[in-house]
């Protein structure tokens, strides 16, 4: 187990390869900080794949500051003391005198009709003074600009309900410069342009929701189906709310939460531990740890009763589903990942068989059970095919849930969604950042170990224990139906 | 942080020693910094040719226990017949469900995903594509599937029947997503008659008239071995490879195909400008403003990448991202590419802005497209563009697989032999007048065809401002559908 080339001189050779052969030998280490750092070494290409992982998503905000965690991906964008800046103490009044500006518009504003537009326009004319007066003064986005120079690829950050995470690949003599900047980000960030990244983020949010039917149906399908935990509000956070949160409400949710013990570096490529790790102890070693951030408390109450929501937009019709599942550490989880590919992956499986290819009435029938931090849900996205309408295609669908509850599961089709599974994760195993994605992913919600007993998991479910999960789980009563509708009245 | 007692006890958590370090020691900003010169060397990807005309290029890789086909087919949408356009589209899906001689769609699918492989195919707009995934102990189940829908597929009569109504609710559904109006009329506004203008998948009359006659001539015009570029990466032994590929492709006969002429593309001299409306009730505007742009072969075509870097491309650091995103806040997500193809491609500008900031944003584009032809870029601009693109270029070969399909796609893009080893050169070689130059003669800032998707009613101005108006309507696809299927 000691370095990841011997793993696939062993693998290569077997004729026929056991599950439990196909381990990554990540290794681990972690600063007195409490810094954790994975490596997982492979030299095919003079590259690696980097992430910062950090445990934090939208799952850890409350009401009022919907989608901080997402504007704090941005933010962390926007340079440092060091970076981006030709002249930091200069900037510092500054930003103190746009946010006396800012936070009175943003509040006036939020009055809606009542609001005084004299008042909003002159707040206006001095915040877009005193910003381009601050611009002068900014490097603009050179933490880009440094990465692209030297070469970075598939620059990037991204936030989901319960983790964010920054990465990108680069040449793999320029480890330094990662560490470089992303230790100097960690230790101090400044949130300048934060108004206008603000603005950013609200056309991010017309555009993935507002103005599209499936980000809007996926939106009121996640508020309808939690009433009570915090997976019930979009990642990107409520309109109102990203209009009104304050810088410091940002950094505030910063300082909680982007600790170095609430962080796990993720390297997999050209890397050699023993040379690396000195370098990343130099940079990142002396940045403090915090205490660690509560989690969360809200336990969802079980359903009673289905829910239904429909969302009216000038699309044609979709339905998507969600029925409450357990959390990642529920090792149902991985009976309902079989779930997932035995009725819908690929052109034999159960809902694209009956719904697409014999009864024909609807042109998609995917399933998604995305193991989730907290218990989540098991999501059905449907598309029927005209004239058949949202409700024929939901009687369908009914059925062929029921025969997955009532009738065990062959031992051959069972067979065959282990067995793509296994190819599934060997193909996976071809890029350093699909494997950087893969351990950052079961790192950040549960633990990265979990990628390394999936396949011997999923390799002993039995057709009774689907036909068990099936039946615990895909109950109407557990379930919420969003349909797409066109609005009433008829076309615009 | 669950279970955390458990998990010590497990893992070898291995915490490093203390190094004395301190602050000062560390370089002070990221420009003090060297680095140790990549080792790299450009890897080997074989070529060879069947007596037939196949050609192939391949490279073994035994990391993993699996390899990859991946073929490019020169055929499109573009062939196809006006009256029946889908046809290709239809076809290069149909070879697949709809079987072989010996087997039906079903059958294959049955066989493919218990072993985990697969089989697909499909044809573009201006290529078609065949690909094969599996793991190498899998490969005498899984060549003569793909071998016999490239040559003899059965395109049974039930498969098209399916097929066009699934292309017939995808036309139905056309104008679901805003952004997929704009890039739809934007073509078609750009390029007029030509096919490039048509959609790949067809229009609701076209597809209902295409018989299955059509599929089966189709295929035996275009599906020959003399006009396929084959790719092979993985776990494989060369010779036995080739004795493969001999018996499964070897009989093939070699026929000479007759492709149509295309039309000429619009006389874009003094390409028309203008502004080209199409009412939607949103609270985003959906912007494309571009015209022609640039073959893929031109020997421009490599300046023409960094201008558009500096210009819109190069995400942050392009002036674009700068200027309306960055400063002023209006939109997420603003760029600008050069979409090659194989006659002149496209210039196009994308932006999404809340109704009340699309003029703003219009014309900060517009500006920016007029400064870039007008002024030399900086210095700075220039180098950071080519330090990107010369430090990024390692990543064109981290996988087998990207490396052999690179070299398949050179080879059907028409690119010399050595257009990898005389990248860097050329990119090194390009000049702060280059840029100009290819702006000047690539770029047309008066000449603009602006399409817009949204709600005037709340626009921060008049469009007349920005040209000539064309009040378009948004075509009514489900109608179209409803009538085609009328008996």
């Amino acid at each position: 187990m000691r370095t990841f080339v011997c793993f696939f001189a062993l693998f290569s050779l077997l004729p026929v390869f056991a599950a439990e052969s196909l381990r990554l030998d990540v290794r681990q280490f972690e600063l007195s900080n409490g810094l954790k750092i994975l490596i997982l070494e492979r030299h095919d290409s003079p590259t690696f794949a980097a992430q910062m992982v950090f445990k934090v998503g939208s799952v850890d905000e409350r009401p009022g500051i919907t989608g901080v965690a997402h504007l704090l991906e941005h933010m962390m964008f926007k340079g440092t003391q060091i970076i981006g800046t030709k002249d930091y103490q200069r900037e510092l009044p500054l930003l103190k005198e746009i946010e006396a500006v800012a936070v009175p518009l943003s509040e006036e504003k939020a009055k809606g009709e009542k609001a005084d537009q004299e008042k909003i326009a002159d707040l206006q004319k001095k915040l877009n003074e005193l910003q381009a007066e601050h611009r002068k003064l900014v490097v603009k986005d050179e933490l880009w600009e440094i990465y692209l120079r030297n070469g970075a690829a598939g620059l990037n950050a991204s936030t989901g309900s319960d983790y964010t995470h920054y990465y990108c690949s680069i040449p793999s003599n320029r480890l330094e410069l990662w560490c470089w900047l992303e230790s100097d980000r960690m230790r101090s960030p400044v949130f300048r342009e934060f108004y206008s990244e603000r603005d950013v983020v609200t056309e991010e949010r017309r555009r993935s929701i507002e103005n599209n039917p499936q980000g809007a149906l996926w939106e009121q399908l996640t508020a309808m189906a939690f009433t009570a935990h915090p997976y019930q509000w979009p990642v990107i956070g409520w309109m109102s709310d990203i209009c009104a949160i304050r810088r410091e409400e940002v950094e505030q949710f910063r300082r909680i939460h982007y600790a170095p013990d609430n962080c796990t570096m993720v390297l997999v490529g050209d890397i050699h531990p023993d040379q690396v790790l000195p370098m990343i102890e130099r940079y990142f070693g002396g940045i403090p740890s915090q205490p660690p951030p509560a989690r969360v408390r809200t336990v969802e109450p079980e359903q009673r009763g289905e829910r239904r929501v429909d969302v009216e937009f000038d699309a044609e019709p979709m339905v998507f589903l969600g029925y409450h599942k357990p959390a990642i550490d529920n090792p149902d989880q991985y009976v309902l990942d079989i779930l997932q590919s035995l009725l819908s992956e690929g052109r034999t499986s159960r809902l694209y068989k009956s719904l697409v290819l014999e009864k024909q009435i609807a042109v998609q029938a995917k399933a998604y059970a995305g193991p989730d931090k907290y218990p989540g849900l098991f999501i059905f996205v449907l598309v029927p095919r005209s004239p058949h309408t949202a409700a024929e295609l939901l009687t369908a669908f009914d059925a062929e849930m029921e025969k997955m509850i009532t009738e065990p599961v062959e031992a051959k089709e069972l067979q065959k969604v282990k067995n793509r599974l296994r190819v599934d994760f060997i193909r996976g195993l071809e890029t350093n950042e699909g494997l950087a994605d893969k351990i950052a992913y079961y790192e950040a919600l549960y633990q990265w170990e979990y990628v390394n007993t999936l396949l011997e998991n999923w390799e002993a479910i039995t057709p009774a224990d689907v036909q068990r999960v099936a039946a615990k789980y895909f109950l109407r009563s557990n379930r919420t139906v969003a349909q797409l509708v066109k609005p009433e009245g008829g076309k615009e | 942080m669950m279970k955390r007692s458990v998990l010590s006890r497990l893992l070898f958590v291995c915490v490093i020693p203390s190094f004395v370090v301190f602050a000062a020691d560390l370089p002070e900003h990221p420009r003090d910094l060297t680095y140790p010169e990549l080792s790299f060397t450009m890897p080997d990807v074989s070529r060879t040719a069947l007596d037939n005309g196949l050609l192939i290029y391949f490279r073994e890789d035994h990391n993993l226990p699996v390899l990859d086909f991946y073929a490019i087919i020169r055929v499109g949408a573009i062939y196809d017949p006006l009256d029946k356009m889908g046809l290709a589209s239809l076809t290069g899906e149909v070879m697949r469900t709809g079987g072989t001689r010996e087997q039906t769609g079903e059958q294959i699918d049955e066989i493919l995903e218990f072993i985990g492989a697969s089989v697909e195919s499909s044809i573009e707009q201006e290529r078609g594509i065949a690909r094969m995934g599996c793991l190498s102990k899998d490969l005498d189940t899984v060549l003569p599937i793909f071998a016999e829908i490239l040559m003899q597929p059965e395109f049974r009569q039930e498969k098209i029947d399916l097929c066009k109504k699934e292309v017939l609710e995808s036309i139905r559904r056309r104008n679901d997503q805003p952004g997929d109006i704009v890039e739809r009329e934007f073509q078609r506004i750009v390029y007029g008659d030509h096919p490039y203008a048509r959609p790949v998948e067809g229009e609701a009359n076209t597809v209902v008239a295409i018989q299955r006659q059509d599929l089966i001539d189709f295929h035996r015009r275009y599906y020959v071995p003399n006009n396929i570029i084959l790719g092979i990466a993985g776990d494989f032994d060369t010779t036995e490879m080739s004795a493969r590929l001999k018996d499964k492709f070897g009989s093939w006969e070699r026929r000479d195909v007759p492709f149509p002429d295309l039309p000429d593309l619009p006389d874009e001299s003094v390409p028309e400008g203008g502004v080209f409306y199409f009412p939607k009730d949103l609270t985003q505007s959906n912007i494309r403003m571009g015209h022609l742009g640039i073959r893929r072969t031109d020997e421009d075509y490599i300046p023409v990448r960094i201008m558009n870097f500096i210009l819109g491309g190069g995400s942050f650091s392009s002036r674009m991202m700068s200027g309306v995103r960055s400063n002023e806040g209006l939109a997420y997500s603003v760029y600008s590419q050069f979409e090659p193809k194989r006659d002149r491609g496209l210039f196009i500008a994308h932006a999404e802005t809340k109704s009340e900031s699309t003029l703003r944003a219009i014309t900060l584009m517009k500006n920016e497209i007029r400064r870039i032809c007008e002024e030399p870029v900086s210095e700075q601009e220039l180098s950071t563009a080519k330090d990107s693109f010369l430090n990024q270029f390692v990543f064109h070969f981290t996988t087998t697989r990207n490396i052999v399909e690179q070299r398949v796609e050179l080879e059907y893009e028409g690119l010399p032999e050595d257009y990898l080893d005389t990248f860097c050169d050329k990119v090194s070689k390009v000049t702060r007048d280059d840029i100009l130059r290819v702006a000047k003669k690539w770029l047309h800032p008066d000449s603009l065809r602006i399409v817009i998707v949204g709600n005037a009613e709340n626009f921060d101005g008049a469009l007349s401002d920005l040209g000539a108006v064309h009040e378009m309507t948004i075509r009514d696809y489900a109608a179209e559908v409803d009538s085609a299927l009328k008996p």
